[in-house]
């Protein structure tokens, strides 16, 4: 097994009246287990310039990513890395057909997967700058 | 406004042949801005009854204004069997593990088609669903900023 672990850390000295700051660090394991995750993607680089919907992961997929077979739970970081700009461009974020949220250049996300058909990780850029992310999977 | 930033860093000696280690910081920042820092925050600590889907943040009009809004969840139970499934639109996202956490963009973008009164129904709320025990669930939304939009009952 491996060991891989994840860590955020939240501050703003401004945001209340007080300092607020959140850091918690988690271990990447098998779904219920202490057994740590074994496989991944890889920091892999996309760059696009399609407005279009792109499957980035395709999770229904009975060869998943790399071909190794479907992938049954994962954990997904993804960053944009294009300038922040004026804040009009920006790249959709989505669980199949449904936006979860917008990443805008220089924003991050990472959360859990649990895969299956139908809950496809696609993005759709807003403007046809090209648009570079980076991604890495952890996934059993 | 206000300056929040979000650091993620990801590490593992042996995943690969080599190690890897991936550090990003963001600056939690309002759309069309350039730089103007979202200004209000939400925080919260709840516990999850096992079985039942809640609301754990539910979308908003009087918060729609600015379509950037970001979602800080972790499930504190220490058991790594518990977990909670994270869904939106009743489409399953991932489970939550005891200690784990996420980070996430949320548009909350008002589809308004959720009975304001049962609950019932697709819209774009975080949904949580306490799985083989109750979880402890700690939570943040950042935005930037809410209106309230309905008088209280009179």
């Amino acid at each position: 097994m491996a060991t891989t672990t994840a860590a955020i850390s939240i501050a703003s000295g401004d945001i209340s009246d007080n300092n607020f700051s959140v850091s918690n660090t988690a271990t990447l394991t098998k779904a219920g287990t202490d057994t740590g995750i074994t496989k991944t993607t890889g920091l892999s680089r996309v760059e696009t310039s399609a407005t279009t919907n792109i499957v980035l992961f395709d999770m229904g997929e009975s060869t998943g990513v790399g071909g190794v077979g479907a992938i049954t739970r994962g954990k997904l970081f993804i960053q944009n890395l294009n300038d922040r700009g004026d804040g009009t461009k920006y790249v959709e974020l989505l669980l199949g057909t449904v936006v979860i949220g917008r990443l805008y250049g220089g924003d991050w996300a990472f959360f859990p997967l649990d895969g299956g058909a139908g809950n496809d990780i696609e993005i759709t850029p807003s403007s046809t700058t090209d648009t570079t992310l980076e991604y890495i999977m952890f996934y059993e | 406004m206000a300056t929040t930033t979000a650091t993620c860093t990801l590490s593992s000696p042996d995943i690969l042949s080599q190690a890897i280690s991936v550090s990003s910081t963001m600056t939690l920042i309002k759309d069309n801005t350039a730089a103007t820092g979202l200004e209000q925050l939400n925080y919260h600590r709840a516990l999850i009854p096992t079985g039942t889907q809640f609301d754990l943040i539910p979308e908003s009009a009087a918060l729609n204004t600015n379509p950037a809004n970001y979602v800080y969840i972790i499930n504190k139970n220490t058991d790594v069997t518990d977990y909670a499934v994270i869904s939106i639109k009743d489409e399953v996202i991932g489970s939550l593990y005891g200690g784990d956490w996420m980070f996430i963009p949320w548009s909350n973008s008002v589809t308004e088609t959720e009975d304001a009164q049962s609950g019932q129904g697709n819209d774009t709320s975080i949904e949580i669903t306490a799985t083989t025990h109750d979880c402890v669930i700690e939570y943040a939304l950042f935005h930037s900023g809410e209106t309230l939009l309905t008088a209280d009952d009179a």
